[in-house]
């Protein structure tokens, strides 16, 4: 008997003791992780979400991404989750005081501090969801085979950090304000704050990148070494940002007395601001540069390939859709006559880079003889105006004449163009600014804009009511009458056998 | 106990009012009546340069945070308690309903009044959101008192009230537009179907202020003291 009472007692209780602590602490993160999840908001957040991402993505970029675009669109709808995030995790640290188990809980091994670590780490799982979202929508464009370009992973970084950010702000709130009402005014706060911040664009350049998702003015797609965002220093200064709030929320609940948290938390500042700075110092001297030259001397950087009378050149990141330029530009060369289908064709890409992303600026004319002007977006209009630049070299030979012209000649041009397209009155509309299929109306291009009057599209629609071998023969047969400069509209239908036209010919 | 002042149904209504006026989250509503009429100050506190456009938005977001903390006015920790005392649930709520209508009225005349005179947004409009968007703080606890019984519905209420007012302007479809501004031409239809949504909600309102004539959810009788179940055995 004696034998039995004087055994020792067993050591594993103490030696286990650290340990099996953090097993409580990630055992309550599994827990407080599942439950975070299944809150409404966060549920309805989420739904929202998918929702908006997946009817965005669809029809998005007229089917022809350029990533250097997508990976910045997967980054604004996620916040709508952080703020869900943000008020349920809220919610469950102060869940403990609504129910009075406080005082329950104080007697367990479970330090205050870990039970706030294993709130932050409930943040985790919700987090990685969104970067699975995230990766998600951008495999989905970056798998078609229509994408160029590169995406950026620290854009991507973005969504799954704002989640952890906003997070980690709910787990701090939850012990610096423990009253419910605090969750929901502070995302009032939040949600105003970002109505008055984002109202002056472009004002105060270091500012604007303290937010979580920044944005920018200008849809134009740039190649990707001239987009000059800071994106890998914004995610560094995220991710401190994160911690520094996470840490901080140790450090309230009883983490001060251990020097790691207190380390940690000097750590992640000295992180935050380390971000704060590199992501503030502005576009580079070399990218500024790079986007000059770009907009004023593009042939330096780009390749050409030639195929038949035409040299298509290009970007780097463009080079894989020279085949769809090429397709339409032979659609459009087949329609010509005169000798006018021989003529030999330069394709360029040119964009207007100096401006970055912070505008949008018009694009001039090409000045150069049989210069046609492509964007860097293609798909949806897109492709029928450049169809209409590409006629308008055949018949005028420089792009700049297309301002200028008022004439007969724009039947030509214009029927050129569209009648090799698949629905020519369709693309009508589409290049047409108002929409319109009759009267008169302006013409888009990516650089000059054309004027059709009511005459031009009376005369075009006869022609394009034709079998398309007709109109084709009588095209071909009077190219020079009809591409001569001057040439009135009333003669070009003559001369196509065409009734005479009857609505206004003036241009404004 | 001898009783004073006007009562109705043999309840001393001046004593209850006391009684209900020391129990309501005063600070709550404090809280969220503070903050809104900081954030309708931000336009005049700005300078003024911003648009109407800011200074509306500003409004709104000024009166759904006074109905955040107004989400919280039927909480009752005691209400378990004072389910089996003669006054009708509905002449406690519509008790607590009297006391924030004054305060309410008052707010929202400073809040108005914070704004500079050239931004402002029409009066009668920018009220009815503001009422729609108190109408619904106080629907929804009517609604989660009648049909929970929750002693505190105030924190529920409140995300639900967030939710809403976040999603609404992202989903509300084109053809039934609410959050417009003076300038659009549609201010005038917007605001009849803001005093529809109104009047709905009041309706709502005023049918979840009764006790409900069963209980819903588990048959049999439950407490929050969990002594009361039957017994098994």
């Amino acid at each position: 008997m004696t034998a039995t009472t004087t055994a020792p007692p067993s050591p594993a209780v103490t030696t286990h003791g650290p340990r099996a602590s953090w097993t409580a602490v990630f055992a309550l993160a599994a827990f407080e992780g599942r439950r975070l999840l299944c809150r409404v908001p966060v549920l309805v957040a989420f739904a929202v979400y998918l929702v908006w991402t997946v009817w965005r993505t669809h029809g998005a970029y007229d089917g022809h991404p350029a990533l250097q675009d997508v990976d910045r669109a997967t980054q604004g709808p996620p916040v709508l989750v952080g703020l869900a995030v943000l008020l349920g995790v809220h919610q469950a640290v102060l869940r403990s005081r609504r129910y009075d188990t406080d005082r329950h809980l104080s007697v367990l091994v479970v330090q205050p501090w870990r039970r706030t670590a294993a709130h932050l780490l409930s943040v985790v799982p919700v987090a990685l969801l969104v970067a699975v979202c995230v990766g998600a929508q951008f495999a989905w464009q970056a798998l078609k085979p229509t994408a160029v370009g590169h995406g950026s992973p620290a854009e991507l970084l973005v969504g799954p950090l704002s989640v952890l950010l906003f997070g980690a702000f709910g787990v701090l709130l939850g012990r610096l304000l423990p009253v419910p009402l605090a969750a929901p005014l502070l995302i009032v706060s939040l949600l105003l704050f970002s109505v008055f911040a984002s109202g002056p664009p472009g004002a105060a350049g270091w500012s604007r990148w303290l937010v979580p998702s920044v944005g920018e003015n200008s849809f134009a797609t740039l190649p990707s070494d001239l987009i000059g965002r800071p994106a890998a220093w914004h995610a560094l200064y995220l991710a401190g940002l994160a911690l520094s709030v996470a840490l901080a929320a140790l450090l309230f609940s009883g983490g001060a007395r251990l020097w790691s948290v207190r380390a940690g938390a000097a750590a992640a500042v000295a992180l935050t601001l380390v971000g704060a700075v590199g992501q503030s110092r502005g576009v580079p001297e070399e990218t500024a540069e790079a986007r000059v030259r770009a907009t004023v001397a593009p042939e330096k950087t780009q390749r050409c390939v030639a195929r038949d009378a035409t040299v298509y050149c290009a970007f780097p990141e463009w080079e894989p859709r020279t085949g769809e330029w090429a397709a339409v530009v032979d659609d459009v060369r087949s329609l010509a006559g005169g000798g006018a289908e021989k003529r030999p064709l330069t394709v360029r890409q040119r964009i207007e880079a100096r401006h970055g992303l912070d505008g949008d600026a018009a694009l001039a004319a090409s000045p150069r003889p049989g210069e046609v002007t492509v964007g860097t977006s293609w798909g949806g209009n897109r492709t029928p105006e450049f169809a209409v630049a590409v006629a308008v070299v055949l018949v005028t030979g420089r792009e700049e004449a297309a301002g200028a012209m008022c004439d007969g000649r724009i039947v030509t041009v214009m029927w050129t163009a569209l009648a090799g397209r698949p629905d020519p009155v369709t693309d009508l509309r589409r290049v047409r600014l108002d929409d319109s299929a009759t009267g008169g109306a302006v013409v888009l291009s990516q650089t000059e804009t054309l004027q059709m009057t009511a005459a031009h599209t009376e005369v075009l629609r006869a022609l394009l009511d034709l079998p398309r071998d007709e109109a084709a023969a009588r095209v071909k047969g009077n190219w020079a009458e009809l591409t001569a400069p001057e040439v009135t509209t009333r003669r070009v239908a003559q001369v196509l056998g065409l009734g005479a036209p009857e609505g206004e010919d003036e241009c404004q | 106990m001898p009783v004073t002042g006007a009562t109705a149904g043999g309840v001393p209504v001046a004593e209850l009012v006391r009684a209900v006026a020391r129990t309501v989250p005063w600070r709550a509503l404090a809280a969220g009546g503070g903050l809104g009429l900081l954030i309708a100050a931000v336009p005049r506190l700005t300078g003024g340069d911003a648009g109407g456009w800011p200074a509306l938005t500003a409004l709104r977001a000024g009166a759904l945070a006074f109905a955040l903390g107004a989400a919280f006015w039927l909480d009752d920790p005691a209400r378990h308690t004072t389910a089996v005392v003669p006054a009708r649930r509905a002449l406690r709520h519509g008790l607590r309903l009297a006391l924030l209508a004054p305060v309410a009225a008052l707010w929202w005349t400073a809040a108005l009044l914070l704004v500079p005179r050239p931004l402002r947004p029409p009066a009668a409009g920018v009220t009815v959101e503001a009422a729609t968007a108190l109408a619904l703080a106080l629907t929804g606890a009517a609604f989660a008192v009648h049909r929970r019984e929750a002693a505190r519905p105030g924190q529920a209420v409140a995300g639900f009230l967030l939710v809403t007012a976040v999603l609404a302007p992202l989903l509300c479809p084109e053809d039934w537009a609410l959050f417009v501004t003076p300038e659009d031409e549609s201010w005038a239809v917007a605001h009849d179907r803001w005093t529809v949504l109104l009047g709905a909600l009041l309706l709502a309102g005023a049918l979840c202020l009764t006790e409900p004539a069963r209980r819903y959810g588990r048959r049999g009788l439950r407490s929050p003291s969990g002594t009361s179940g039957p017994s098994r055995g």
